[in-house]
């Protein structure tokens, strides 16, 4: 096994030794969740290094089941995002969680496990193992440290997803059944010799049943609806991996094994799904321009903001695909970010209602900055990252088609009206005196979880070229594997000599 | 074969196994719907004994003595429950024995 | 022949298991009768463990020489075996779990360990049973044991009343099968199943009117034996009056068994008409899927909910069994196993909340076990899962590997109604951990007594075997794929 296989152990073991650690000893569980989770993120690192990146070994030999993992361009930095964020969701979660502090960190880090899994497995089963197994942790992240309405959240997350997903495990049970393999580059390379073709009707259902399952997890309009009630009754670390991580696996998933298993079909509906991912980016900010609660702004901007990755997948072309891989690692760190603020406001002012703010900028100046600078990200400010993203999907969605990119672009205007409008109202104006009370600076612990984001975003928006060939080089892959593949895989019926002969009678 | 067909055993064992379960489904003393199964059982014996026959075979005949014995066994473990529930409710109703639910 | 009138060693070593747990039930009530009330505590229930453990090994050594014995009346091969460790597994857990339960309610008695034995010994005689007769007599040896265990606590009105209506729905569906077995004796000339399977095959076989009789009404009371749609009415109502470790048994070990009967019966005799019968398991496939799964929805009560969850599940083991092939054998074997750990499990809690009267069995009552016993809810938990379908459990492997079978075969329509159903089961089972875990610890929590040993012991070994099929099923997959193969296709 290489690195990578032991690697993507790691958190397992963090969250079984998490779990031998008493629960009496809050501060040693923290102190222990951090300096795993840190040690993997260390590990993490390690995979920019080099080769070999890839395990394939047997795992279920009846049935031809792998443990088949491995890391390109497209999953590295969504792994390297994931365990930053973990450390991160812990540092944030010190004061804020007080109870069952144990079982929280157990969870989180399960999660992490889960997650990686689902970037880096490369053998359909083990994908779909990967992929529900983080819907538990999460569930009970939900559930169990939420806010007053966290059960119907959590089951209406946990329903949602589960209910989208069953779909696709028939649909890997049938893809198998047809390649006799689970192996995700074998499969690729049965396509593309032609050795596996699916009909029309076959490779529809069977998009869609992924497509379906993906899209909910996006989450695509009109299937966003668990969206905001999840991360309002999350708890901050909770709507941090929420939005920073899961969200990406809808994504991620769509572009990994939709668009390259059923190119054709991808290609036939991405007329709707581009018009639905339009219809998300302007309904997500015209929802969050009216919605009085900071939160429920940021889950719905959340909705916006991922219906540009949606576009940009569906351009089919290198630089959708740049924009909108680069648009997820973006959404998760400044949207993370936004998320981590918001549970700074509170966690001091416990309330998540706009109107019992105002003028936090007089007694909290830093966190006022530190908001702006997040708040012009994900605005899309120039030299921070969400511009390379939005810019890049904008220009693919033109050169599919010019409306697409005109619609979406009001998309960006109306970003900056609620971003600006509710970060004036929050921290503009007069200054209640409850909010004078209540709003101390960042403390330092609320500095170290922040500042890696604020130096992602600066980065990320003025050197794009430290993450961008990696990711062109994997979206060129697949973008080639969209269209290789659609020759072999588009069957036109000869037209029967019994109908054609009897057609020729009617004519006649 | 002489005599008596096969077929009207067999359509005698088939009238009385539906009267059996006729009596189970419709009857609400449970010793009735109790001895219905009985007439069920017999009802399938009747059969083995002519299927037996027909073949000019034992093994119907076996099989008769065991449905016989276990019928018996049966029997016991069923009339001590019904006793135990009588006991505790002083009917043999089966429409009043419906305290379970929800 | 006089010879056979004496049958060999080896044919006596076949039955070992059964002759084991018979003579235990056996010495355990004649130790009561001489000990009377100066017994140890607990010692008749270890003395029936020694003997499931013995009759464990006993059933694997066998392995070791397959074949059949008493005239061909049993048949020692990889499924027997199966289903053979799997009933005795289910009595070791029983017994595990049901000391303290009994001991509780004042019942701790001989004569409970002894009737696990014979129940279990009856299941063993069905399981490797290859004559009718055998079905017929392995059958009623369990089922009659089974309504004295739910009728165990005399003085209980719903225990009487759930002793009474599995008696008598059990007893209905019996002579079902008993006339089933009539008219394939009939059609046949014969009651062995080797023998009965060739006639079947040759070309101037049964009448098919008869064999069709036949298959209906064994279909019939197989149907109520492992609570299938639309034979299912009763098992409410005796899940939920039993006393909970007769509940947890006999919803795994009876059931276990009357599958094993059934898809020997069905996959071989019936092969040749499968086309007839396969839409009729198609429909109970999913009336029982559907059924289960949304009376499951509105329950409050655990054990019921839990009883139209084992409904469910029969639908889920009737999918593979509609797929009528070798895969489809394999995968209901191996769901049979799984389903049997997490059922057991997830009744071994409830035994354990339950309290004296079994004051505390609605869902609420779990409220704030997350907080007050961790370890019970974790085991709970992956229970839970495992019954959900969540990846990593038995029961997520059991339950692809039953819609990958189906799918081979052809069943589009039903893998994607299960998958469906399956998604609507997680509600109810997220229901129970929504209240284990996220709610206040209520009177049943607060007070509990601490894990005893031997529920520990159920409860554990039964979250590792389901975590150990789900991660690595490697073994007992080829193990299920092999026996589902010898099985005389």
């Amino acid at each position: 096994m290489s690195f990578l296989g032991w690697f993507l152990l790691t958190p397992l073991a963090a969250f079984l030794l998490l779990l031998l650690l008493p629960r009496e000893q809050e501060k040693t569980i923290r102190v222990a969740a951090l300096a795993l989770s840190l040690a993997i993120f260390g590990l993490s690192l390690g995979l920019l290094a080099g080769e070999p990146r890839e395990t394939d070994l047997a795992w279920i030999p009846e049935l031809n089941i792998r443990y088949h993992v491995a890391v390109d361009g497209l999953s590295i930095w969504l792994i390297l995002l994931t365990t930053l964020l973990t450390p991160i969701s812990i540092l944030i979660s010190w004061k804020y969680i007080d109870r069952r502090v144990k079982e929280f960190h157990a969870f989180l880090l399960l999660l992490e496990f889960g997650v990686l899994g689902v970037f880096a497995a490369m053998d359909l089963f083990l994908f779909y193992v990967y992929w529900e197994v983080g819907l538990v942790p999460m569930y009970f992240l939900i559930g169990i440290w939420g806010h007053d309405r966290r059960i119907y959240a959590a089951v209406k997350f946990f329903l949602y997803t589960m209910a989208a997903s069953v779909l696709m495990l028939a649909s890997i049970i049938y893809v198998y059944q047809r390649a006799g393999t689970f192996d995700y580059p074998a499969i690729l390379a049965m396509l593309a010799s032609g050795k596996l073709t699916f009909t029309s009707l076959e490779q529809t259902l069977l998009f869609l049943a992924f497509f379906v399952a993906f899209a909910v997890k996006v989450p695509l309009f009109p299937l966003h609806t668990w969206l905001p009630d999840a991360h309002v009754e999350a708890p901050t670390a909770g709507s941090v991996m929420l939005a920073s991580v899961l969200l990406k696996l809808g994504t991620y998933g769509i572009l990994r094994f939709c668009l390259p298993m059923f190119p054709t079909a991808a290609r036939e509906n991405a007329g709707w799904i581009a018009v639905l991912a339009i219809v998300g980016i302007v309904y997500g900010a015209l929802v969050a321009m009216v919605q009085p609660n900071v939160k429920k702004l940021v889950a719905y901007s959340s909705v916006s903001h991922l219906g540009f990755v949606i576009l940009g997948i569906f351009s089919f072309n290198q630089q959708g695909f740049d924009g909108a891989v680069y648009q997820m690692l973006n959404h998760g760190v400044s949207t993370g970010a936004l998320f981590m603020l918001v549970g700074y406001l509170y966690e001091r002012r416990h309330s998540l209602e706009i109107q019992d703010y105002g003028g936090v900028s007089t007694p909290a100046p830093w966190l006022s900055t530190v908001f702006l600078i997040t708040t012009l990200a994900s605005i899309g400010l120039p030299t921070l990252n969400n511009f390379v993203g939005e810019f890049l999907v904008l220009q693919g969605a033109a050169q599919a088609d010019f409306r697409w990119a005109v619609f979406a672009a009001t998309g960006v205007i109306l970003s900056a009206c609620y971003m600006l409008w509710m970060y004036q109202r929050t921290f503009y104006g007069e200054t209640p005196e409850k909010v004078t009370h209540q709003m101390t600076d960042l403390n330092g612990r609320e500095w170290a979880a922040i500042l890696p984001l604020l130096a992602l975003m600066v980065w990320m928006g003025t050197a794009a070229e430290t993450f961008l060939p990696r990711i062109s080089a994997a979206n060129r892959l697949i973008l080639q594997q969209t269209t290789v593949n659609v020759p072999f895989n588009v069957q036109t019926p000869a037209p029967r000599p019994d109908v054609a002969a009897k057609e020729i009678a009617d004519a006649r | 074969m002489q005599g008596v067909p096969l077929s009207w055993y067999l359509i005698l064992s088939a009238i009385l196994f539906a009267l059996g379960v006729a009596g189970f489904l419709f009857r609400r003393s449970i010793i009735t719907v109790f001895m219905s199964i009985e007439l069920m059982l017999n009802a399938v014996n009747l059969s083995f004994v002519a299927f037996s026959y027909q073949f000019k075979q034992v093994d119907g005949h076996l099989f008769t003595f065991f449905v016989m014995v276990v019928a018996a066994a049966e029997a016991a473990v069923g009339l001590a429950i019904i006793l135990t529930v009588f006991r505790n409710r002083a009917t043999l109703n089966i429409d009043e024995i419906n305290s379970l639910k929800y | 022949m006089p010879a056979n009138l004496f049958p060999a060693p080896v044919e006596i070593f076949r039955f070992l298991p059964e002759i084991i747990l018979a003579l235990g039930g056996t010495l355990i009530m004649v130790l009561e009768a001489l000990t009377g009330d100066r017994q140890p505590k607990n010692a008749l229930g270890h003395v029936s463990l020694a003997a499931l453990f013995a009759a464990l090994v006993a059933a694997v050594a066998v392995h070791g020489s397959p074949g059949p014995a008493f005239s061909s009346m049993l048949l020692v091969d990889g499924f027997a075996t199966f289903f053979r460790v799997v009933v005795i597994a289910v009595g070791i857990l029983t017994v595990f779990s049901s000391y303290r339960y009994l001991s509780r309610e004042g019942a701790n008695t001989g004569e409970y360990y002894a009737l696990v034995l014979f129940s279990v010994a009856g299941q063993g005689v069905m399981v490797t049973a290859n004559e009718l007769i055998m079905i017929f007599i392995g059958l009623e040896i369990s089922s009659i044991a089974t309504y004295v265990m739910a009728g165990l606590l005399r003085d209980d009105a719903r225990a009487n009343e759930s002793a009474l209506k599995y008696f008598l729905l059990g007893s209905f569906a019996t002579a079902f099968l008993l006339y089933g077995i009539a008219f394939l004796y009939g059609a046949t000339g014969t009651t062995n199943l080797t023998a009965i399977r060739e006639t079947v095959l040759r070309a101037d076989g049964p009448s098919p009117l008869l064999l069709g009789l036949a298959a209906a009404l064994m279909l019939v009371g197989f149907g109520f034996k492992i609570s299938s749609a639309p034979f299912q009415m009763w098992a409410p109502d005796v899940y939920q009056g039993a006393p909970t470790p007769v509940t947890a048994f006999m919803s795994a070990g009876p059931k276990a068994a009357a599958f094993a009967i059934f898809l020997r019966v069905f996959v071989t005799i019936f092969e040749p008409i499968g086309d007839r019968w396969e839409p009729i398991i198609w429909v109970f496939a999913l009336a029982s899927m559907t059924i289960g799964n949304f009376a499951a929805l509105t329950q409050s009560n655990v054990k019921r909910m839990l009883a139209y969850s084992s409904i469910a599940h029969a639908g889920y083991v009737l999918v593979a069994l509609c797929a009528r092939s070798d895969i489809g054998t394999a995968a209901a074997m191996f769901y049979l196993a799984a389903y049997a750990l997490m059922n057991v499990g997830a009744f071994a809690v409830v035994a354990y909340i339950c309290g004296k009267g079994e004051k505390y069995v609605g869902i609420d009552d779990l409220a704030g076990l997350g907080s007050r016993r961790p370890a019970v809810a974790a085991a709970l938990t992956i229970f839970l899962c495992s019954l959900i379908g969540v990846p990593l459990t038995g029961g997520f492997f059991g339950k692809f590997y039953i819609f990958k079978a189906a799918l081979e075969s052809k069943l589009i329509w039903l893998t994607v109604l299960g998958l469906l159903n399956s998604a609507v089961a997680a509600y109810y089972y997220l229901r129970m951990l929504v209240v284990m875990y996220m709610r206040e610890p209520g009177e049943a929590t607060e007070n509990l007594e601490p894990l005893p040993a031997g529920l520990r012991t159920a409860l554990f070994t039964s979250a590792a075997g389901v975590l150990l099929l789900g991660i690595f099923p490697s073994r007992i997959l080829e193990f299920a794929v092999q026996s589902a193969k010898l099985f005389g296709r």
